[in-house]
């Protein structure tokens, strides 16, 4: 927890600058797109959330394992502390979407493969953070908790393979990221900074959310009355 | 003799809030143990416990039994909207063959047909007794057995429980209601 | 075996149990029609989404206290102490459930397919789909029901939502399969197989879960 805390600023001032640094290539530096203008220019906001949505949800399928193999309370504890944030940029991701999808599609909503396994993604977010704060018993909200993150993780690859499925019979006609021509490298570039720009933020985010997660949970014990 | 539980420096914790701790004790075959304590204690807890059903968060606890415990907690276990007939189908019991006998010690023997929730609270227990009384374990965990039981059923459980520590099983029990055989105390 | 003759008896003498969800089954499937200005071509579009909807919703009201009866009164300690399986129990217990409400359910299903569609054939090729799909929805919301054992249905419904999209989004594909005579038994065993690898994992989770529950 020390070490973390001595690499926090360095976490937080770089990703910080490698975000602001991308974003302002992406929005100032990069031409506009030759189909959808300056619309386009969300990506830089949209792209890194969906990632960082998915990601979470990854990191949080993890920590639950071992926390149910090998019994570590630390990382039930980073999974309580990222379903939020996860919730939140799963929200920014289906937001920026809609918002994006106006001027391209005309509509703020379709109901094609990516949209849907992130709305899915939002409300397993959501029940899992309702799960956990509906027990009063500490150590069974965290089973269960860590119970439900596993068995979601594994309806993820098949809400992948499903909605694809339904999607090219329901929707061909749909812009999907894999399906658009290959991003210019000019506009790639501050993408992938954005993207790990973003990541670095959340991060931070996560360990901020996590300190205050293990404060609240060890309150009792010397050692944080020590800390705090 | 070997001990048929043998509890070593029990401690439980819920949220980091301690429920009891340096719990130990032993329970010989043929020996009853009380527990005793205020509302809230743990006494509950210690019993499930010794079930099997919660785990202790320090300390040791070996049960040494051929046959599975019989429990009687505060849920009876019995289906309200069956009639008695029924749940003792449910319970296993209905082909005891000490079945009749202490289904009319209780007087239950004429309601056999009436369903659970058109008995008395009393009846109702009388009923989830028969867990007890119809048990094939060594050892015999009851969480306030009494409760709702007149002088007389009162009565025939102790007699019925003195009958089975002379047969050299073991029981563990709490009660608020005295209930008169030879029985170590401990405190929690 | 004896453990799902105990079940049957308590299900069956239990009549809202059972009688319940069956009846808003048929209510649901009765009451469809009559809000729609009724000619056949748009009923039968339209009709199988109605069709899952309805599975979903009545299995998702015949699990609400599939476990929570048990727990509540006792019966489940008692299993934990005398018996050690008990993802037998509860495996046996999701059984006899879908046996006394999604069988019926999916026969019904199946005849008001043929009678708003008005082609047998369809009957035939729902009803084995319907089978299936009736089992997994009884697993995935018995697991939701035991993870918010105690806490109400409303939890356990927004927990298990997202499992059930996906299934839902396969079944709207077996209906154009039946639609358009394509791969229609592709899906029906893509459906066995997820039902079999369910079977096999989910008691062992809720009897878990249950386990969790009791300390």
């Amino acid at each position: 927890m020390f070490q973390v805390n001595r690499a926090y600023p360095y976490i937080f001032y770089l990703s910080l600058i490698t975000y602001l640094l991308s974003i302002f290539w992406g929005l100032f530096l990069t031409p506009e797109d030759f189909v959808q203008g300056n619309s386009y220019r969300i990506i830089y906001l949209h792209v890194p959330a969906s990632f960082i949505s998915q990601s979470l949800y990854l990191a949080m399928a993890i920590a639950s394992a071992v926390y149910l193999i090998w019994k570590v309370k630390l990382s039930v504890y980073l999974v309580r502390s990222i379903a939020p944030i996860g919730a939140v940029t799963t929200f920014i991701a289906l937001i920026s979407g809609s918002i994006w999808g106006i001027p391209t599609w005309g509509t703020w909503w379709v109901w094609d493969a990516r949209i849907v396994s992130t709305l899915i993604l939002f409300i397993m977010y959501l029940g899992l953070i309702s799960l956990h704060d509906s027990f009063n018993n500490n150590e069974k909200a965290d089973k269960f908790l860590s119970i439900l993150v596993l068995v979601g993780s594994v309806n993820i690859p098949i809400i992948k393979m499903s909605v694809e499925w339904w999607s090219t019979l329901h929707q061909p006609a749909s812009i999907t990221l894999s399906e658009k021509p290959a991003i210019d490298l000019v506009m790639l570039y501050p993408l992938f900074g954005s993207i790990i720009g973003f990541t670095g933020l959340i991060t931070c985010l996560v360990i901020l959310s996590s300190k205050l997660q293990i404060i609240k949970r060890e309150k009792n014990k010397s050692w944080v009355k020590d800390y705090v | 003799m070997d001990a048929l539980v043998k509890a070593q420096n029990l401690s439980y914790k819920i949220n980091d809030k301690k429920l009891f701790q340096g719990i130990s004790f032993e329970l010989l075959k043929g020996k009853a143990l009380h527990i005793q304590g205020e509302n809230g204690s743990g006494k509950t807890t210690l019993l499930r416990m010794v079930c099997g059903l919660t785990k202790p968060t320090k300390g040791d606890l070996i049960t040494q039994t051929d046959k599975e415990v019989c429990f009687i907690g505060h849920k009876n276990a019995i289906k309200q909207y069956l009639n008695v007939e029924d749940n003792l189908v449910l319970m296993n019991l209905s082909n005891h063959k000490d079945l009749q006998k202490y289904l009319s010690v209780f007087d239950l023997d004429k309601s056999l047909d009436i369903n659970i929730a058109n008995l008395s609270f009393g009846q109702q227990k009388k009923i989830a007794l028969l867990r007890l009384f119809l048990n094939s374990s060594d050892l015999l965990i009851l969480d306030e057995p009494s409760v709702g039981l007149d002088t007389n059923s009162q009565e025939i459980l102790v007699n019925f429980l003195k009958k089975e520590l002379a047969n050299g099983k073991g029981i563990i029990y709490s009660s608020h209601i005295f209930l008169d055989f030879d029985s170590d105390r401990l405190g929690i | 075996m004896e453990i799902i003759k105990f079940e049957f008896l308590k299900l069956l003498k239990k009549s809202r149990g059972w009688l319940g969800p069956i009846l808003v089954f048929i209510l649901i499937m009765v009451a469809y029609p009559l809000t729609v200005e009724v000619s056949d071509v748009e009923l039968s579009q339209s009709f199988f989404s109605i069709l899952w909807i309805a599975a979903l919703l009545v299995v998702m009201l015949a699990t609400e206290d599939i476990f929570l009866e048990d727990f509540s009164d006792g019966t489940l300690e008692q299993y934990a102490i005398l018996q050690k399986n008990l993802s037998l129990i509860v495996g046996s217990k999701i059984f006899v459930y879908w046996l006394v409400i999604g069988v019926p359910i999916s026969m019904l299903g199946a005849i008001f397919c043929v009678g708003t569609t008005s082609e047998s054939a369809f009957g035939y090729q729902i009803l084995p789909v319907l089978l299936v799909s009736t089992y997994i929805f009884m697993n995935v919301f018995s697991f939701g029901n035991a993870l918010s054992l105690t806490k109400g249905s409303v939890l356990g419904t927004l927990v298990t939502l997202p499992l059930l999209l996906p299934l839902l989004i396969i079944l709207g594909k077996v209906v154009v399969a039946i639609n358009f005579d394509l791969n229609y038994s592709g899906f029906l065993f893509l459906l066995l197989g997820i039902l079999s690898i369910i079977i096999m994992i989910i008691p062992m989770i809720i009897s878990y879960i249950i386990r969790a529950h009791l300390e």
